[in-house]
């Protein structure tokens, strides 16, 4: 069925194209922007930028282990946090669809509120949470079971508390909505029939819950990769993250061109962690 | 009987995962009553003078008033927008539509940091970087994700047929945006105004590449600060009154008019 519309063409284009102006130009273009950017080159200490082709920018970052490092760190990191993220949301999200009636809305509503609050408010409490004289070795101190302060900052321990904390909405969010539209009847019909609670999980709601999964995977993956304030401060400087180069280099040592460079490379491996999440929802669909 | 048991060990489980999520924010909470200059667990006296300094310093004055100018301009630009194109794309169901919300929510998916980057050089280029006008464009395309969803999510709601009969009975298109679509579409642009508000208010991310030496926002000089000095206790007073003024703005939200459920 062709649906008509309420209103004449050249009216809805009037209405969106204010809109999609402004996000293709100072959206989209900057993108175009810094491909050409990352190609062009910056002489050592001065600001002015020549437009030239060069893969010099590019062969900076394969060939300094420096940055190679920050890169696999970077990666693992972000995979760990997905993974973290994942086993945490999983159980809330079932929990607030099935289970809370009518605090159903402010639950979601206090699950956003990290998202909301920016990266900067929640990591100034975590300092204080994580610290060696903060909440959490305070608490244990006092209870008599650790004499020395536990090391949760400037570490990767922080640096993972630290995004889990701040991303896992972006689990919890694609993860409710899945759920929302499994019916109930299927978990009873496969008890029913005989099935373990473990075959049920295995063969009947990770499946069936598996569009949220991967979703919301992709977004935590993407999230963890390219942050840079939580690991800054919860790394205190001892953890070096790979969108943590790129902000210095774009806002400390201003070589733009490096900078995109940079970026481009965290573009690639967003592009291949969405080709494999695309894979993988594909696949399924063949299956099933 | 194992399934009670089941039952309490998955509750204490989820109110743990609950309690890990907004930790952070409780212990920012609770350690701006703390009366050191450090935050040590547990509090050696509990006092106000935090937030004394707060109210009393000039320079987090002027940055608190800048990120709510900013964030004023930039939500009602985005919020309007948003609602026009929100109209435009569900009444109008044109072939686009699906490239269109593609565009509009292209910032909940595509990277800020990488895109602040090339900002950042085209902001130098055009001789708009620290300026208001380049702050306010970034803003309302950081927001605008947020207002799209709302809005689309609030005019699919709204049964079209309710414009169609005030029509019919005589009412011109003025009067049907103002007495019938407007009224319906309050709770979405109210919520709608709220997240792209608080999402502009404490962005750190985008505006600490874009906002020059002028225009120094809280969470800016914040995190600046934060780099070079540690955690001074009148930043902790100050993020706390805003985490407490956001847990209000989502509560009442809620309260009033739903408001996650269009997110």
């Amino acid at each position: 069925m062709k649906q008509t519309p309420d209103i004449k063409p050249i009216a809805t284009a009037l209405l969106v194209a204010p809109a999609a102006i402004l996000m293709f130009g100072v959206f989209i273009l900057p993108f175009l922007f810094l491909v050409v950017l990352s190609f062009w080159s910056q002489a050592p200490g001065s600001v002015g930028m020549t437009p030239s082709f060069t893969l010099a920018n590019y062969a900076r970052i394969i060939g300094d282990s420096y940055y190679l490092g920050g890169l696999w760190t970077t990666l693992w990191l972000s995979g760990l946090v997905t993974l973290l993220c994942l086993v945490l949301a999983l159980p809330l999200a079932r929990w607030i669809v099935l289970h809370a009636k009518r605090s159903k809305g402010l639950l979601i509503g206090l699950c956003i509120l990290p998202l909301v609050c920016g990266a900067l408010l929640p990591t100034l409490g975590l300092v204080n949470l994580l610290s060696p004289l903060g909440f959490i070795n305070g608490a244990l101190k006092s209870m008599g079971l650790i004499k020395t302060s536990l090391p949760l900052l400037g570490n990767i321990a922080g640096v993972s508390i630290g995004l889990v904390q701040a991303f896992l909405p972006l689990m919890i969010l694609p993860l409710i909505s899945t759920i929302e539209r499994i019916p109930h009847d299927y978990e009873k019909a496969a008890m029913s029939l005989g099935a373990t609670r473990l075959v049920v999980w295995r063969r009947v709601l990770l499946p069936l819950m598996l569009p949220g999964i991967v979703a919301g995977s992709l977004l935590v993956f993407c999230a963890s990769l390219t942050a840079f304030v939580t690991p800054q401060i919860l790394g205190q400087g001892k953890v070096v993250t790979f969108a943590s180069l790129a902000y210095q280099q774009a806002a400390m040592v201003l070589d733009w061109p490096f900078a995109s460079a940079l970026g481009m490379v965290m573009l690639l491996f967003l592009a291949l962690a969405g080709l494999v999440g695309a894979l993988v929802s594909r696949g399924l669909g063949r299956r099933t | 009987m194992t399934s009670r048991f089941g039952k309490a060990m998955l509750l204490a489980a989820v109110l743990a995962i609950l309690l890990f999520l907004l930790a952070p924010i409780l212990v920012l909470i609770l350690s701006a009553f703390d009366s050191g200059n450090v935050f040590r667990f547990p509090p050696k006296g509990l006092s106000l003078r935090w937030f004394e300094t707060a109210f009393n310093h000039a320079e987090y004055r002027s940055s608190l008033w800048i990120s709510t100018v900013l964030g004023l301009l930039s939500t009602a630009i985005a919020v309007g927008l948003a609602s026009l194109a929100a109209f435009g794309l569900v009444r109008g169901k044109p072939s686009y539509r699906l490239a269109m919300e593609v565009l509009l929510l292209a910032p909940l998916t595509l990277p800020l940091v990488v895109w602040a980057i090339a900002l950042l050089s085209i902001y130098a280029q055009l001789g708009i970087n620290g300026t208001l006008l380049g702050l306010i464009l970034a803003h309302v395309t950081i927001t605008m994700p947020f207002a799209a969803r709302i809005m689309i999510a609030t005019f699919d709601e709204i049964d079209p047929n309710l414009e169609a009969a005030a029509k019919s009975l005589g009412a011109s298109p003025w009067q049907v945006v103002r007495r019938i679509t407007l009224p319906l579409a309050l709770p979405g642009l109210l919520s709608s105004t709220a997240i792209a508000f608080l999402v502009s208010f404490n962005d750190v991310v985008v505006t600490t590449l874009i906002a020059g030496a002028g225009w120094i926002t809280f969470p800016v000089r914040t995190f600046s600060r934060l780099r070079t000095e540690g955690i001074d206790p009148t930043t902790i007073a100050i993020g706390a009154m805003i985490v407490a003024f956001t847990i209000l703005v989502i509560v009442l939200g809620q309260r009033l008019f739903q408001l996650s459920r269009r997110l």
